[in-house]
Order: structure tokens, then C-alpha cells, then sequence
């Protein structure tokens, strides 16, 4: 019956097509707006590690000036990094799974001069436990050992833009790329990880990930400093790169996977302690505060989601009812138009739901055509703002969990524009229109 | 098959009410084919609806092929209109973008059946009026007594104890309401049960049995006022073709 029912819907949405477009244009406009402004929060509140975000802890201390707070207007608040030395110190407990320190540096690739010339690149040094922590898969080798971090070895990892802009694609596994003055010898290739944004490091806001990852431990050897936000409270510049790495200021981002809750308090004992052995050598004069904070629990706290992404998201569903509302009249003059037709099925049998049953599946495949046209089109905007959007910020598109809500929103579109005449025509008493038709 | 026992039907308005039935009582036994006559507004059509579950009444009782059918909910009243009554239209009431086999599957798809039964009832049903080769026609390519026909092959599809008509050849020439005549003739001595609204005292002899409405109420249950016999009718309805 449901395929009876198609077939009665294409056959009466063919009849008139000026009508039907009009019909399914006002779905398409209303489902290609909010599918963006959707699907643009969507990016944001994605949980980039399902599973397993619960688990990643994003750790502060607080180093900051004993006479003010890192934030003058908030007691509370505290640095949103930490110090190299800190982090060094951190990386000493056993208590992670996996742990990281990381920053963004910025050298400039050689490449080929066949293929490109010089440019400068976005570098994330990490250790060798960012990869399976935030579960980067591969497409050729892999990530490096412990032992490469110790050394350190010159090796890297690349995406897969970056494979492609250096090497033109294909397994380029030990191939090599001349960053500033080295050889850095290429270990391993990401494969298909599209992070809408760059999650782990969301101090700095959203932006895209980097396409070049290397050993930290290269820092001190390369005297390497950040390409990202850096913040001290001393206002004094250090005399030496050695200085710098034991001053107070804050520039990296600690991460520290903690999968029991066990685990997650040992760690906050063992980040107290240090602060609370810190002390005693005169540093961190502030009130005891740290801060061990979960991956989403960060995010709500960052205010990953743009407010004004969750308030358009809010405007645009609106929009979206009130093109599927200005459709009530138009299909109520359709289907009462249809009511001699109505009668003469409920004459032959067609209860009163058979007949509503069969003007929602017609107002369905108003909705799920407009729905696709209108994921097309909200496609092609979303293609258009990324254009828009300055180079390494966020990966702007629609998944599958995306378009599977924008076919739902479709479907409930067409149902609140057609429930209410499709109600009508099927309350319409049969034997009043048999005689005149 | 169908017996009515004071049936009141009023409609409502805000300024007036029309007692369309009042104290209708009738009683037609299994294949009796029944011609019902009476004057525009006397309450004919009223009383065809009531019979075939198109409309509700307000007082009195219905009993339908042995079930009180008095009061009954939207679905159980749909399920015996699907069944057990077929229904013939004035206007013989096709729809317009079905062709022929599509319009005369229109009630079987109701019943639920299989394909492979629906396709054989239709072409029976196509085959005895006689529009087996015009089943891919709409109905817009086709006569009005081929239409109605078609109208006809949709009612015998389904096989029902109880054919309802209202004026069928009323829209037709004589030629035409002739073969519609002869066809329901054939239908009632099948077995079927056939009440046959008209106008037409010619297609009202061919019944056995003439009922007369005024304002109602059923005035004249056994005796025809016009006394037509069946040959006389159809020697009128042959005298009008010349």
C-alpha cells in the first residue's frame, strides 16, 4: 500500500508541476538554510573522539603573578598552557596511559623545486603518543617509537594534503622533506582524518589541523619557539633560549589520557604534589589550583560552539518551519481541490486513515525532494564559506550524521506542512461529493 | 440482505434542519434487484448513501447482510463498503488520471490483496463488460457508456453481495442505458443484490420490485404507479432509437 500510496503521490505532484515546484523550492530554501547553519554547529559540537573523550584530560596550572589572576576580572582563572619546564616534569608521572605535550612551531618546507617552491609550514611536535591517543590512523607506515622521541630521530609524519602537495600522492615512506636547513626522513602517512577542527589544541580556537608532524624533543635542539599563543606575566624578555625553557612563560598544551576514574584522581594527587613541591622552591605563589579537565568538559568551557553558530542554527530551523507552514494553504487548496477523487476512494473501500495516509506520503515526497535539492545547495554553501574562510581554520562539509538529520528535518517538514490538509481532506463526508463530481 | 426500520436522517444547518429520511423502512431479500423512484429532494439519494455506509443517520436500526451496521466506527463501515457493496454513479465517477485497470483496482488495493489475485479479478471483470482491450486507455478516451462499463467491472472486481446504483444511466443515451440495463440484469441473475436509484420509469420496470419515495418516507412498496411492463420499456426505449 505504501508504494500504491508513491505512485498516487508522483501521479498527483506531476499533475501540476508549477505548483509542485513552488512547493518543493519553499522545502529545498528552508532545508538548505538550517542544514548549514546545522551543520556548522554540528562541526563544533562533534565529539572528535567518540568514545574515548571522556578519557582525555586537558591539565592547567596555575603559575601565573601572586598579585593578580591570569584573568584580572576572575579569581579563578588560570593559564591556559603551561611551562616547558612544568610539562617536562608532568611527562615523569606513569600514571597516563599516553601523554603528550605539544605546540605549534612554523619552519619552511623545501620542496622539489620540480614540483613547488619553498612555503612556510604549520609543524605540530608532539611525542610519539599523540598518534595512537588521538587515534590518528595511517594510510602508509606509522607514527614513531619512544626511542625516536629520545633520540631525537629526524623523522616526520605527514597528511595526506601534504603528501600530495610534496610528493604528488603514493606511499612516500621514506622519502625525505627539507625543513629550514635538515632532512626530515617521512615515517609515516595519515590516512582518512579530517578532524573538522584542530581539537587538541583549542587554546589557539578553531583551526585546521597541520599537515606536518614532528618530535618535540627537536625543540631544544632547533631552539624552536611557537607559531602559537604564548603567555608570561613577567614582561621581561629572557636573555637565552635556555631561560626562555625555564621561565614561567606558558606555550604548551598537556594532554594526559586517564581511562579509570582511579587514574584520574591519582593524577590530580601527582599534579598537586608537584605544584605543592614547586612551592616550596618559591614558584607558583598563587592559591593551589589545578585543573584536570575532560575533553568536552574543555569544550563547554572554551565555548568551542561559536554563540552566534548556536543561535543561527536556533533561527534557521525556525526559518525552516516557517517555509513548511506558508505550504499549509497552498496544499490545503491542492487536496481539497481533490475532494470528488477522496470521495470516490472512500466510496470503494479507503478508510478515513487510508485517505490521510496517502496525502502525507505525498507531502513526504515533497519533503524528501526538497530535502535533497536542499542538501545540495546547502553542499555548494557550505563549499562557498569555507572558500570564504581564511586558510588553516576548519574543515567545513556534511557527514553522514549531518545529511541522515537533514533527511529527518525534510521528513518533518513535509509532515507539518501537510498533516493539517491532509487532516482536512480526509474529514471531508464522502457521500456530499458523490453526486455532483 | 438489507433492512431498514425507521430510519431518520436530518440534515443541520444554522437556521434549518431538512429531514431528508423520516421513518424509512425497507426491506430487500438476497438477489432482489430493486428500483427505488420518487422526485428530485424526496430522499432517494439520501437513502442510497445510508445504505451504502456513506452517510449516518440518527435514528432507527440498519441490519446489513444479517449485522446491525447502526453503528458502526469510520474503519468498520470502510471494511463493508470494501467488501460487501459496490457502488454505480450517475457521473460513473472514474479517476481521471488512472487508466481502465488502474481505476477498477482502485477498491481491490484497499482489501489488501495479492497482485497476482487483484490482476485476474480485474481481467474478469474487464472481460465480462466487455473492455478487456481498453485497459491501458484513461478514462477521458473512452464513451460515456464505456465508462460506465468500466465503473461496472470495478463494482464486479470485488465481488460484493450488494450493488448500490444511483441513476447509472442517467448520463447515458438510450442505446447506451440499455446495455447498462442488460449488464446489471446479468449481474442480478448472478446472485447479487442490486438497489437501483432512477428516474427513468423504463430502467425501473426491469427491476422486480418498484419502491416509491416522497419526502422520505417510502409511500408505495409493491404496486408501480407506472405500469410499464419490461417489454413495453424496452419497446419505448427501442421506439426512441428509431
Amino acid at each position: 500500500m505504501f508504494l500504491y500510496n508513491v505512485r498516487i503521490g508522483i501521479k498527483s505532484l506531476r499533475r501540476n508541476p508549477i505548483l509542485t515546484a513552488l512547493l518543493i523550492g519553499a522545502i529545498a530554501l528552508g532545508i538548505c538554510v538550517s542544514t548549514t547553519f546545522i551543520a556548522l554547529r554540528h562541526i563544533f559540537e562533534k565529539d572528535p573522539l567518540p568514545g574515548k573523550s571522556q578519557t582525555m584530560f586537558f591539565v592547567r596550572l596555575d603559575n601565573w603573578d601572586p598579585a593578580r589572576a591570569y584573568n584580572a576580572e576572575d579569581p579563578k582563572s588560570l593559564p591556559q598552557m603551561i611551562t616547558y619546564r612544568d610539562m617536562r616534569e608532568l611527562m615523569k608521572s606513569n600514571i597516563p596511559t599516553h601523554q603528550v605535550g605539544t605546540y605549534r612551531a612554523r619552519m619552511f618546507a623545501h620542496p622539489d623545486p620540480k614540483v613547488g617552491r619553498p612555503f612556510a609550514a604549520d609543524i605540530r611536535m608532539v611525542f610519539s603518543d599523540f598518534f595512537p591517543m588521538f587515534e590518528i590512523p595511517f594510510q602508509y607506515g606509522s607514527g614513531w617509537d619512544k626511542a625516536a622521541d629520545a633520540k631525537p630521530e629526524q623523522v616526520v609524519v605527514i597528511d595526506q594534503a601534504m603528501n600530495q602537495k610534496l610528493f604528488g600522492g603514493g606511499n612516500s615512506v621514506g622519502r625525505s622533506i627539507r625543513l629550514d636547513e635538515r632532512d626530515y626522513k617521512v615515517i609515516g602517512v595519515i590516512g582518512a582524518w579530517k578532524p573538522p577542527f584542530r581539537f587538541y589544541d583549542v587554546s589557539q580556537g578553531p583551526a585546521a589541523v597541520e599537515g606536518i608532524f614532528m618530535p618535540f624533543n627537536f625543540t631544544p635542539l632547533l631552539q624552536l619557539n611557537t607559531n602559537g599563543n604564548s603567555d608570561g606575566w613577567k614582561g621581561q624578555a629572557e636573555p637565552t633560549y635556555e631561560s626562555f625553557l625555564d621561565s614561567e612563560q606558558t606555550w604548551i598544551e598537556y594532554w594526559a589520557e586517564l581511562p579509570t576514574v582511579e587514574k584520574q584522581q591519582a593524577f590530580r594527587d601527582f599534579a598537586n604534589n608537584y605544584v605543592r613541591d614547586q612551592k616550596k622552591l618559591g614558584r607558583f605563589q598563587r592559591p593551589l589550583h589545578t585543573e584536570v579537565t575532560s575533553m568536552p568538559d574543555l569544550f563547554k568551557e572554551f565555548q568551542i560552539v561559536p554563540p552566534a553558530i548556536k543561535s543561527m542554527s536556533i533561527v534557521s530551523l525556525l526559518f525552516l518551519i516557517v517555509c513548511s507552514l506558508n505550504l499549509v494553504g497552498l496544499l490545503l487548496g491542492k487536496f481539497l481541490a481533490r475532494v470528488p477523487e477522496v470521495s470516490v476512494r472512500r466510496a470503494l473501500g479507503a478508510s478515513r486513515f487510508q485517505v490521510f495516509w496517502q496525502h502525507v506520503v505525498e507531502c513526504e515526497l515533497v519533503g524528501i525532494v526538497g530535502g535533497a535539492i536542499g542538501i545540495v545547495l546547502s553542499v555548494g554553501v557550505l563549499q562557498l564559506i569555507a572558500k570564504m574562510m581564511p586558510q588553516n581554520t576548519v574543515h567545513v562539509g556534511l557527514d553522514t550524521e549531518m545529511v541522515l538529520i537533514s533527511i529527518f528535518l525534510s521528513l518533518i517538514a513535509g509532515l507539518l506542512a501537510g498533516i493539517y490538509p491532509s487532516w482536512r481532506v480526509c474529514s471531508v463526508a464522502p457521500a456530499m461529493q458523490l453526486k455532483v463530481q | 440482505m438489507l433492512e431498514m426500520k425507521n430510519i431518520k436522517k436530518i440534515y443541520r444547518t444554522d437556521t434549518i434542519e431538512t429531514h431528508a429520511l423520516e421513518d424509512f423502512s425497507l426491506r430487500v431479500d438476497d438477489g432482489e434487484f430493486v428500483s427505488v423512484m420518487g422526485p428530485s429532494g424526496s430522499g432517494k439519494t439520501t437513502f442510497l448513501n445510508v445504505a451504502g455506509l456513506l452517510d449516518t443517520f440518527d435514528s432507527g436500526t440498519y441490519v446489513l447482510d444479517g449485522n446491525d451496521v447502526s453503528r458502526l466506527s469510520d474503519t468498520q463501515m470502510s471494511r463493508i463498503r470494501n467488501r460487501a457493496i459496490g457502488f454505480v454513479f450517475q457521473s460513473f465517477n472514474l479517476i481521471p488520471d488512472l487508466n481502465v485497470f488502474d481505476n477498477v483496482d482502485v477498491p481491490l488495493r484497499y482489501r489488501g490483496l495479492a497482485a497476482s489475485d487483484r490482476k485476474q479479478r480485474i481481467e474478469r471483470a474487464l472481460d465480462m463488460v466487455g473492455l478487456s482491450s481498453r485497459a491501458k486507455h484513461l478514462p477521458s478516451q473512452l464513451s460515456g457508456g464505456q465508462q460506465q462499463r468500466v465503473a461496472i467491472s470495478r463494482v464486479l472486481a470485488g465481488d460484493p453481495k450488494l450493488i448500490l446504483a444511483d441513476e447509472p444511466t442517467g448520463n447515458l443515451d438510450s442505446l447506451m442505458a440499455r446495455e447498462i440495463m442488460d449488464l446489471l440484469d446479468r449481474i442480478n441473475a448472478g446472485g447479487t443484490t442490486i438497489v437501483m436509484v432512477t428516474h427513468s420509469p423504463e430502467c425501473a420496470v426491469r427491476a422486480q420490485r418498484q419502491i416509491h419515495v416522497l419526502d422520505g418516507r417510502v409511500v408505495d412498496l409493491e404496486t408501480p404507479r407506472i405500469t410499464l411492463t419490461r417489454a413495453e420499456a424496452g419497446a419505448g426505449i427501442a421506439s426512441t432509437l428509431g
